[in-house]
């Protein structure tokens, strides 16, 4: 595995449990009748920190680990031959084309909340979403050209 | 993901070259070993340079490493 898709497995794991944490904190404060701009604008703090500085935990975490695994298993140092090539840059140029498609879809719907009369905050609380909502199925597209190949055209 | 039209002989040049590894060919090349092995594959169609990379590595002109697969019916 290469040195980039160890770093698209790292960001589609982080990613994956932002998601997870988002909606079930969305979910509890439509219980709890408390989406108000004041949770919600904390909730996106804590999203973005997440998403920036616990990205970058996590990926400099799986590089350790991986070094220790293969130290471990074979006894060698894990050599990092060249850290990104031709190949490399086509899947992150289809990644970065597939969460741009999935954005713009997405603020578009958005959007479309102010239409049927929902108050700005659900359309910036769909924004956040649909951001994170991105960055997986970039991170997917990725995965699946690196194990799938990737081509031209 | 369908294959590429390109074919390559580069498994058979490495055999050639004294059992060339995967990882040393693309040390040579400067590419990462999951490129040549996606090149390989038939998973990748890498750019002109790193074909003629590949071609000057083992001395041989491209046509020999890569051949495409022209179907006449299209």
């Amino acid at each position: 595995m290469s040195f980039t898709e160890k770093n698209t497995i790292a960001s589609l794991v982080n990613f994956s449990l932002i998601l997870i944490f988002y909606l079930v904190r969305m979910f509890q404060m439509f219980q709890n009748d408390t989406f108000e701009p004041s949770n919600v604008f904390r909730l996106w703090g804590i999203v973005i920190f997440l998403a920036v500085v616990v990205t970058i935990g996590a990926i400099i975490f799986t590089h350790i680990a991986s070094a220790t695994f293969t130290f471990w298993k074979t006894g060698e140092k894990e050599e990092i031959d060249n850290l990104e090539d031709e190949r490399d840059k086509l899947i992150n140029l289809r990644g970065v084309q597939a969460t741009y498609m999935v954005s713009s879809f997405g603020s578009l719907l958005a959007m479309l909340t102010f239409v049927v009369g929902q108050p700005p905050l659900v359309m910036f609380s769909l924004l956040i979403f649909i951001g994170v909502f991105a960055q997986i199925v970039g991170d997917v597209t990725r995965l699946t050209l690196y194990r799938g190949g990737v081509l031209y055209g | 993901m369908g294959d590429s039209l390109i074919s390559n002989n580069i498994r058979t040049l490495r055999f050639l070259n004294g059992e060339m590894t995967q990882k040393d060919l693309a040390k040579k090349v400067g590419v990462t070993r999951q490129t040549i092995v996606a090149i390989e594959n038939a998973k990748y169609s890498p750019s002109l340079e790193v074909a003629f990379k590949i071609a000057h590595v083992f001395n041989v002109p491209l046509e020999e490493v890569f051949s495409y697969d022209v179907d006449d019916n299209n």
